[in-house]
C-alpha cells in the first residue's frame, strides 16, 4: 500500500491495486455526478468514463464541485472540469470522457465495472438499469427532489441495482405510474431545484455503498441498497418497501435474452 | 483483444456447490455454462446465465483423466447452444486455493471440443473456465480465430463483488 493511501488500509492490503484496475462510469455530471467523480478519484479508482452533454452555466455553480466562474463565462463542458478534478487528484487516472448522452456510445458504457446514475426522470433512470443489467453492471442511483409547498420539503435517495438480486422495479423505485405520469409531463419546461449539501450526503453515501460492496470493511452486505434521504431531519435509513415485497429475486431481468447484445457479432 | 468474464455470486456459488459433489468414480465434475456475450470499448464481454450441470451416467469411467463425458454431455451443450443463441463455456474446479490453470491434458481436450460449438454456433465465441476457491482463469476461442485468448478478468456480480483474477 503506497503513502497515498496509507490512511484507508483497512480497505484491505489489496484495495489500492483493486481500485486502481476498476473502471467507474459517471451518467451525468451536475451536482450528484461531480461529487461522485471527487471522491472516486480519492479513493483512488483509476478508470473513469464520464457521460455528460452540457456545458457549465451559472446556475451550475450552486452546486457542481470542481467548476468554477471562469467555466461558467467559458461554457466548458462539464466533462472538461470533471476529467480535470480527476487527473488533479490522480494524474494517473485513464479517463473517457464523453460529451454526449450517454445512449450514444453504449461500448464505453459496457466496459465500466461499476456505473453511478446521477440523471433525472424515471424513464431516463429505467432506460440506464436496463442497460447495466445487460452488461451486468451494478448501478448506483442518486436523486433528490425539493418539494414545492408551504414550507418547503427536501428529499432524496440512493438506490443500487446489483445483477441477479432486486431492480428498481422490484424494489418499487420505479414504479409503471411515474412513468406513465413522467410521459404525461414530458416537455414541461424549467429545472428542479438542486442544492450542493444534499447532493453532497447522497453521492457520499453512494460512494461508501460502492467501496462497501468493492472491499468491504465490515461484514455487514445489504441484502438491497434502497435508502432513503430526509433532507429536512437530516437523516438516512434504508426504505422498506423491499422488505414488504419480499423479493430477493429479480423477476423482471431474469432470461438470457436479458443479457449480452442481441445481435452480437465478432 | 479483452475478454471479461462476469458472472453473479449467486450462480457461481451454485456452481461451487455442484462441482463439490463427490461423483461415483470420476476424481472431479465437468459442467457447461451458457453466456450471451456483449462488445464494449476494450474488448468483449462474456455474460453467464444458466449453468448445465451433467448427470453422474454422463461421466465415461477414464481413469487416465480426472473427468471424461460422453456424448450426451456434448450434444446437450450443442442444444443449449443452438436454441439460446449463446456462447457456451466448459467449467470445472480445483480445489486448492490461488490462482488456477489448465493442466496439459486440460488444454489438449479443450482445444479438440471447445471449437465443436462452432458447428452450431460459428459466430460467437466460446470457451473454458477453471475455478478455484479464490480464482478462476479462462480461455476463449473467438470467432475465425485458432488460438484462444486468456479471459483477463473474471469478475463475480454480487454482495460483495468478487474479483477472481484472469489471465495468467
Amino acid at each position: 500500500m503506497s503513502h497515498l493511501f496509507s490512511r484507508q488500509t483497512f480497505l484491505g492490503k489489496d484495495s489500492e491495486k483493486l481500485f486502481g484496475e476498476i473502471r467507474v462510469g459517471i451518467v451525468g455530471l451536475g451536482g450528484g455526478g461531480s461529487h461522485i467523480a471527487q471522491q472516486s478519484a480519492h479513493v483512488g479508482v483509476g478508470r473513469f468514463a464520464i457521460f455528460d452533454p452540457d456545458f457549465t452555466d451559472f446556475p451550475n455553480l450552486n452546486r457542481t464541485v470542481g467548476a468554477t466562474f471562469a467555466d461558467a463565462v467559458a461554457k466548458t463542458p462539464k466533462v472538461v472540469v470533471a476529467e480535470r478534478m480527476i487527473m488533479g487528484i490522480n494524474p494517473h487516472a485513464e479517463v473517457w470522457p464523453i460529451q454526449a448522452e450517454w445512449q450514444s456510445d453504449f461500448p464505453a458504457l459496457r466496459a465500466c465495472d461499476v456505473v453511478f446514475g446521477c440523471i433525472d426522470g424515471f424513464s431516463g433512470r429505467a432506460q440506464l438499469e436496463e442497460s447495466c443489467r445487460r452488461a451486468m453492471i451494478p448501478l448506483i442511483d442518486i436523486g433528490m427532489d425539493v418539494h414545492k409547498g408551504d414550507p418547503y420539503s427536501i428529499s432524496g435517495q440512493v438506490v443500487m441495482s446489483m445483477p441477479g438480486l432486486p431492480c428498481f422495479r422490484c424494489m418499487g423505485f420505479i414504479r409503471q405510474k411515474d412513468l406513465d405520469d413522467e410521459g404525461r409531463r414530458y416537455g414541461e419546461a424549467g429545472g428542479n431545484p438542486q442544492v450542493v449539501w444534499s447532493n453532497g450526503v447522497l453521492a457520499s453515501t453512494a460512494v461508501g455503498l460502492f467501496v462497501q460492496t468493492v472491499t468491504p470493511w465490515c461484514r455487514i452486505h445489504p441484502a438491497s441498497a434502497f435508502v432513503g434521504y430526509d433532507g429536512d431531519r437530516f437523516t438516512l435509513e434504508h426504505d422498506g418497501r423491499l422488505t414488504v415485497t419480499g423479493r430477493t429475486q429479480c423477476g423482471h431481468f431474469s432470461g438470457i435474452g436479458d443479457l449480452g447484445d442481441p445481435f452480437w457479432k465478432p | 483483444m479483452n475478454v471479461h468474464f462476469k458472472i453473479t455470486t449467486g450462480l457461481l456459488d451454485g456452481i461451487f456447490a455442484d462441482l463439490r459433489r463427490p461423483h461415483p468414480f470420476a476424481s472431479e465434475r465437468a459442467a457447461f455454462i451458457g453466456c450471451k456475450a456483449s462488445r464494449c470499448r476494450d474488448g468483449n464481454l462474456i455474460l453467464a446465465h444458466t449453468y448445465l450441470p451433467l448427470p453422474d451416467d454422463w461421466y465415461v469411467d477414464d481413469p487416465r483423466f480426472g473427468c471424461v463425458f460422453s456424448a450426451d454431455a456434448m450434444r446437450t451443450a450443442m442444444q443449449f447452444a443452438l436454441t439460446e443463441d449463446a456462447s457456451m463455456f466448459h467449467v470445472h474446479l480445483h480445489d486448492y486455493g490461488g490462482a488456477p490453470w489448465f493442466s496439459r491434458p486440460d488444454l489438449r481436450e479443450s482445444s479438440k471440443f471447445v471449437p465443436d460449438f462452432w458447428n452450431v454456433k460459428p459466430d460467437l465465441p466460446h470457451g473454458t473456465l477453471v475455478l478455484s476457491p479464490d480464482g478462476a482463469a479462462g480461455l476463449c476461442w473467438y470467432p475465425h480465430q485458432k488460438t484462444p485468448l486468456r479471459i483477463r478478468k473474471v469478475t463475480a456480480l454480487g454482495f460483495p463483488m468478487r474479483f477472481l483474477g484472469g489471465a495468467r
